[in-house]
């Protein structure tokens, strides 16, 4: 009784810091602010000078198919208003978690009762020559976005990498009028999400664009020149004006855009004595290895997994919230139960679903945000399709593909099976089924009877979704229930 | 008569299609060059009084140019009539007077009409002086010909179609008369619903659509009819119901008939043994016939087409001698001829057994008749060559030209390998048709073009003796001739100018009638010697008439031997013994099967014109191997799965259906299916060239055969707006697309395909390949071709479409299995020829639109119901055929469909009855 009292006393002045004011923290501040059951003064740091805004759309803000003002994800001034602390253009540079608190590069100290870190990730660059040059640069924050937009006209810029960033910025460059080279390591673009049918599709798009490509080559050096020789780009430092592929080519250019990966930010959870993998390491509940400490976004680590798209995030988030607002109750539980996870990993079931809801890995869609450009993928198509052109392959025998390909449309469907489970979807062009199909995948329910119409679609299979949940069901039970008897038998 | 009536008289005319002679009125536009809708029934037509069957209600769905024949066609060169008909006269005059009259032939048709079959009659046997003058007919009614000559002294159908309204008892003896005779058995129907004690019993190898209305279905061994009647004729003795006034007054030859009957059919345990059948159902017909004064026996091709298809025929007339059941109201011997104007050919005497005009060349007197008559300087003088074996005289080199007129011997006459080697053989063949192509006229030196139906003008006469009119109301295509046009300019090249010189049509059915009358004085029963003076306008005016018509009787003659008169030279009908045999082909250890062969509902002959309607292969769109489902699981063969039928003689290659229609050892093939619609389908190949020795008959519903599973193919489908030569596929079949009536220019060729490739030989891609090289649709690849293509490895399905700007050119379906959908809108998305939709375009390898709802496979081909539609439709309470017809139309208009529709009913009524017996049990 005498705790309780003491903690709602000290919830009032309780601090909770979010270190990133990107996507994930700004919108987990926005939200918690918005809870008037949720009694936390909130810091919100983050260390660009823009916070909240939508950092999906940078790639339509270059392509100009919105303007500055369709950004925002998060209203900063209401935030503020609702006794949000925000603070932009000061990062982190030090928690002590023995104190709980935090130092900011201009030296301001902000104690903390729990800690966020939303710190998301860096773009990674290639480590090759010249790749620091003042002309090679990322894809990645708003500031990018007005370097490139203020690019001169009909500048070539040479893309590295055809993945979802990579084609988003050369699409975008291209549609400022610039002359874009896409330069990528594999055979074909995009082949993360697609198979080769639906990437060359999508290439042959691009092209019509007028986006170059140069694939199955790697970009081996950037070549510099002197800076006085590019009197329009206005810096002092030599710039590479050539990029040397492995197959010996050169292509000229005015700017490299390095569009190879983004690395999860974890040197300060590093440095603070996190957990840290690949990303920081959390539970279900988002809690990192020490307590009062949280995690969740692009620099996060669930299950040996790291997340670069939006959907998993928000589910994080909502777990995040959930656990916040929870907190106060179930504190010495889910520490409990926190602790025997991290000792235990495969406990994680028993002692935490129960209480509240938990983050867990589902397959995401994936779409290209490029206008006029439809595709949508689900599963892990590199390792499905590796097999594709080799027919013997145990692979190629395990996945069963249904395909339908219209040229003339550039519209392709495949979808890949694993003993009648749906595993795989590639759409291009008419990605109107792309939610049917993927709940079917979510749903792990077995098609047999269906795969002779699925590709066509829900309007060819009304009502499967609700069919097959009811007849595997019923399987189930009796599965179940002549699975009992034999139980027991071995029991007695 | 007004204006307005003239006009509708003057379109009216008589189908083309069955002996049943339907009156059918053509709408025909104001300039009269086209029809502006479907054909309809007359309702003044005693045939039908507007009814109309499928056939004759998309009998303008046929009249298209597709595949017309236009221009005379001497030794592959198109050239002129007048050259053609000269050198038709110069080769026949040259091998007559080489090789004797002998060496010329006809081999005609019960399409062609009266006239034209009595100037051919007339310039062989009279002029030629060869009775080589046979006919398709010989396959329909030959028999049935003999046998009424035999008890008649006269080739004499008792009855008319009334009787079969008003009797009480009606025997069905190898009819299928619901698919083949549908209007009369639309009649009958509705008077059994009218009079429901009316009872019907079919006698049929197979249970056929014609059993749904029957009381008593006797599936008997095929081929053993005889031993029913010979039954019949003994029980009515026992039962001591003979009509013995009338055996003694009007027959003769009772004795030894009764005692032949007595001595083959002593009891029914013998005779049920005998047709395999039960004693109990022989008991019941026994019953039946023997309380049923009104009893009409109605006998067509199961009865006809056999070795002892006369023999059969006397047997059910000795029964209507004994009990007296002739000449009167509601009874007698009915035989239901097949063709249009089989009795027309029957009266001028066009077949190798008879003179002219219902003489033979042994009725004394009559040779010396025709020749004062004709004025005929050659008179042959004694029977010529019947089908089969003037066919297997053409092989020997006796007979070296041949003149074939509006049939297709190489599909309808057995053996036909025989024929093929005949008309290879054959000095000089002339074929006289409406199409290029047929199975026949590849083998043509001289190809004439022949007026087609609506085109030609003359009469016909229906299987109840009614001569009706069949009206030239459209202009002939291209360069096309009427028959007796060509013959007659032969003639007339050939010096006999003046016995054929003939201004108008109505001047050969005129003289046609003065010789039926000359000298006849009743001695015959054919005379119409009424019309021996009719002029243009009364020939053309001509209402339906039943023959014999006199100065007497100039209304016609409604039925025969109402004075127990007969043609004999006693003037009594005569009672032939009959020993029933069993048919001489049976089937043994390496040809186990015996095989039947018959028409399917929508189909006519050798599908020359039924072969272009869509409409009509919807009910039937492929030829199939019909049998039981225990030989099926035999055999390993599931539905649709091709097999390989053998016989002696030949093959064919089939898909499979099976049915319960079918007794175990039984298979059934359709007769219609020519290579110019499938590979080979061509049933005839499988049928020895065996014949009722009286009639010349061939026994061409009973053959020997065995069957083999055809394993590892790759079934589909190919719609394509261009023609394929489907040269190396296993099996194939073609049929129109429906273009909707609007006869799409661009389409004219558009078909689909039905096909099956063996794995091993290629694979889809390369067929697509290979067909777009015929079309040479490679050629023209450009940004404007697009592909769509869907591949199933689960199912083995594997589907192409080739659009070009963006329209459906050609699609192509395969699956391992015949499991293939319908293809009605894949149809008719390339009949409507549209710039396809996105989801015309997903939907396109689907098969079916997503808002489309399959409708089943099509029952009422007239309004596109389908079963499905049917089935739910009853479900939803519509429980009669009545309310159906109300609801989804089906089998309002023509009514063909209505049998199974019944079906369906019975089927569903069924189902409930047995669902209602279980409630009640568990309760």
């Amino acid at each position: 009784m005498n705790h309780r009292k003491k903690s709602v006393h000290r919830q009032k002045t309780r601090t909770l810091a979010i270190i990133g004011a990107g996507m994930a923290g700004s919108k987990l501040a926005s939200v918690l602010a918005e809870d008037k059951r949720f009694h936390y003064r909130i810091v919100l740091i983050g260390a660009e000078k823009r916070a909240g805004y939508n950092r999906i759309m940078l790639s339509s803000l270059l392509a100009q198919d919105i303007d500055v003002t369709q950004m925002s994800l998060v209203d900063m001034t209401a935030l503020r208003r609702a006794g949000v602390d925000t603070i932009t253009g000061d990062p982190v540079v030090d928690v002590i978690t023995e104190t709980k608190s935090l130092s900011l590069q201009s030296g301001r100290q902000i104690a903390y009762d729990k800690l966020i870190f939303a710190t998301g990730s860096t773009a990674t660059r290639l480590p090759i020559e010249g790749t620091d040059a003042t002309n090679v640069m990322c894809f990645r924050n708003w500031q990018d976005v007005e370097r490139l937009s203020a690019l001169p006209e009909n500048s070539s810029v040479c893309v590295i990498g055809a993945g979802l960033l990579g084609l988003e910025a050369a699409v975008g460059l291209t549609k400022r009028g610039h002359k874009v080279t896409v330069v990528h390591r594999a055979s074909s673009i995009l082949n993360r999400q697609l198979d080769a049918a639906a990437a060359e599709m999508l290439q042959a798009k691009l092209v019509e664009i007028g986006i170059e490509f140069r694939l199955g080559v790697r970009p081996e050096k950037l070549l510099w020149v002197q800076a006085e020789k590019h009197a329009q780009v206005e810096l002092a430092e030599p710039l590479v004006n050539r990029v040397q592929l492995s197959s010996g080519d050169e292509i000229a250019t005015t700017l490299v855009v390095m569009a190879t990966g983004i690395t999860p930010e974890v040197s300060l959870a590093k440095q603070a004595g996190l957990e840290v993998n690949r990303a920081i390491v959390v539970n279900g509940y988002m809690e990192t290895s020490q307590a009062d400490i949280y995690a969740l976004g692009e620099c996060c680590e669930f299950q040996a997994t790291t997340f670069g798209l939006i959907a998993p995030i928000w589910q994080q988030l909502d777990c995040l919230v959930a656990k916040l607002k929870d907190d106060t109750q179930t504190m010495l539980d889910s520490k409990k139960a926190c602790q025997t996870y991290l000792k235990n990993p495969q406990t994680r079931n028993h002692a935490l679903t129960k209480i509240q809801p938990t983050f867990q890995l589902e397959p995401i869609p994936t779409r290209l945000k490029v206008s006029g450009i439809q595709l949508f993928s689900v599963g892990d198509i590199s390792r499905l399709t590796e097999h594709d052109n080799d027919e013997n392959s145990t692979t190629a025998q395990l996945y069963q593909n249904i395909t339908l390909l219209d040229k003339g449309q550039r519209h392709y469907r495949r979808l890949i099976l694993e003993e009648d489970k749906l595993v795989g979807i590639i759409l291009y062009g008419d990605v109107s089924d792309g939610n049917w199909f993927f709940s079917l995948l979510q749903s792990e329910k077995l098609l047999t009877e269906s795969l002779d119409t699925l590709i066509f679609g829900e309007v060819y299979n009304q009502d499967l979704l609700e069919k097959i949940t009811s007849a595997n069901r019923q399987n189930e039970n009796i599965k179940t229930k002549a699975a009992t008897p034999e139980k027991k038998a071995s029991h007695s | 008569m007004d204006n307005a009536d003239k006009a509708v008289q003057n379109t009216k005319t008589t189908c083309p299609y069955c002996g049943v002679g339907c009156g059918v009125v053509l709408p025909l536009a104001a300039e009269g060059t086209h029809l502006t809708g479907p054909v309809i029934g007359d309702k003044c037509h005693p045939a039908n009084y507007g009814r109309l069957c499928v056939k004759g209600s998309h009998l303008a769905d046929t009249l298209t140019p597709e595949g017309r024949l236009l221009q005379p066609i001497v030794d592959g060169q198109e050239t002129s009539w007048q050259d053609a008909t000269q050198t038709i006269a110069d080769r026949i005059k040259r091998i007559v007077s080489e090789h004797g009259p002998d060496a010329f032939a006809f081999y005609l048709s019960g399409q062609i009409l009266t006239e034209d079959y009595y100037v051919a009659n007339k310039l062989a046997k009279g002029f030629i002086g060869t009775a080589n003058v046979d006919t398709n007919s010989r396959l329909c009614m030959a028999s049935a010909v003999v046998g009424y000559k035999r008890a008649f002294g006269s080739d004499t159908v008792p009855c008319n179609y009334e009787d079969l309204e008003c009797c009480d008892l009606l025997i069905m003896v190898g009819s299928n008369a619901a698919w083949t005779h549908p209007v009369l058995y639309q009649r009958i129907q509705a008077a059994k619903i009218a009079r429901p004690h009316m009872k019907i019993v079919v006698i049929d190898p197979r249970k056929t659509a014609t059993c749904d209305i029957a009381d008593l279905h006797l599936a008997i061994a095929p081929g053993s009819d005889a031993a029913i009647f010979s039954y019949l004729l003994v029980e009515t003795a026992r039962r001591q119901q003979l009509n013995q006034d009338y055996i003694d007054t009007h027959t003769e030859g009772f004795a030894d008939t009764f005692s032949q009957a007595q001595v083959f059919t002593g009891n029914a345990e013998f005779v049920a043994q005998f047709c395999q059948i039960s004693t109990l159902q022989l008991q019941q017909l026994a019953d039946w016939w023997c309380d049923t004064e009104k009893t009409i026996t109605f006998y067509s091709q199961g009865v006809n087409q056999s070795t002892t298809g006369v023999d059969k025929s006397n047997a059910i007339i000795n029964c209507h001698l004994a009990t007296g059941r002739i000449g009167r109201e509601g009874m007698g011997p009915f035989s239901i001829t097949g063709q249009p104007n089989a009795m027309g050919g029957r009266e001028v005497g066009g077949l190798a057994n008879q003179l002219a005009a219902h003489m033979d060349f042994a009725t004394s007197g009559a040779i010396d008749l025709v020749q004062r008559f004709w004025q005929a300087p050659n008179m042959a003088q004694e029977n010529g060559l019947k089908a089969v074996d003037l066919f297997q005289a053409i092989e020997a080199g006796k007979v070296k030209v041949v003149w074939i007129m509006s049939t297709n011997p190489m599909v309808s006459l057995p053996d036909t390998q025989q024929i093929q080697r005949a008309l290879e053989q054959c000095g000089l063949v002339i074929v006289s048709d409406c199409q290029a192509n047929t199975d026949t006229s590849r083998f043509a030196d001289i190809l004439l073009p022949a007026t087609g139906w609506s085109e030609k003008n003359g009469t016909v006469t229906n299987s109840e003796r009614r001569i009706s009119r069949q009206r030239g109301l459209l202009p002939p295509a291209g360069n096309a001739r009427h028959d007796w046009q060509a013959i007659c300019d032969v003639a007339k090249k050939m010096g006999y100018h003046h016995a054929f010189d003939y201004q108008s049509v109505h001047e050969i059915f005129a003289e046609h009638a003065a010789l039926s009358g000359f000298e006849n004085k009743g001695k015959r029963d054919f005379d119409i010697s009424y019309f021996a003076d009719i002029q243009q306008t009364d020939y053309d005016a001509l209402v339906p008439i039943q023959w014999p018509v006199t100065k007497e009787r100039p209304q016609g003659t409604a039925r025969m031997f109402s004075d127990g008169h007969f043609f004999t030279p006693t003037g009594k009908a005569r009672f032939i013994p009959i020993a029933p045999q069993l048919p001489i082909v049976k089937a043994n250890a390496d040809f186990p099967y015996l095989l039947n062969t018959g028409r399917v509902r929508d189909q006519w002959h050798t599908m020359t014109r039924t072969g272009k309607a869509a409409k009509l292969l919807d009910h039937t769109s492929q030829p199939y191997l019909e049998l039981c489902s225990q030989d099926a699981t035999q055999l390993n063969v599931r539905e649709g799965q091709l097999v390989r039928v053998n016989s002696e003689l030949g093959q064919v290659v089939l898909p499979v259906k099976i049915s319960e229609n079918q007794r175990q050892g039984q298979v059934f093939i359709p007769i219609h299916w020519t290579s110019q619609f499938a590979s080979a389908a061509v049933v005839s190949s499988l049928i020895p060239q065996i014949v009722d020795p009286l009639s010349g008959q061939p026994e061409s519903k009973n053959a020997r055969v065995s069957i083999e599973k055809i394993a590892n193919l790759t079934y589909g489908f190919a719609l394509t707006k261009q023609a394929i030569i489907p040269e190396e596929w296993l099996y194939w079949c073609r049929t129109p697309i429906d273009q909707g009536g609007q006869g799409n220019e661009g389409n004219k060729n558009s078909h689909s395909y039905d096909f099956a490739i063996c794995m091993s030989e290629t694979t889809p891609s390369a067929l697509v390949k290979t067909h777009l090289n015929q079309t040479h649709c490679l050629s023209e690849e450009s940004e404007k071709s697009e592909w769509i293509e869907y591949k199933n490895p689960v199912n083995g399905h594997h589907r192409i479409a080739y659009l070009h700007e963006g329209k459906l050119n050609a699609i192509w379906y395969f699956s391992p299995n015949p499991d293939l959908p319908a293809k009605n809108w894949l149809a008719s998305l390339m009949a409507t020829n549209n710039v396809l939709t996105p989801a015309d375009r997903l939907a396109l390898l689907m098969g079916r639109a997503s808002a489309t709802v399959d409708k089943g496979a099509t029952i009422c081909s007239c309004f596109n119901v389908g079963e499905k539609q049917i089935r739910s439709a009853i479900a939803n309470g519509y429980n009669t055929a009545t309310a159906l017809g109300q609801q989804l139309k089906c089998g309002t208009n023509c009514g063909s469909c209505l049998p199974e529709i019944g079906n369906l009913l019975s089927q569903t009524q069924a189902k409930s009855q047995t669902e209602t017996m279980k409630m009640q049990d568990a309760v």
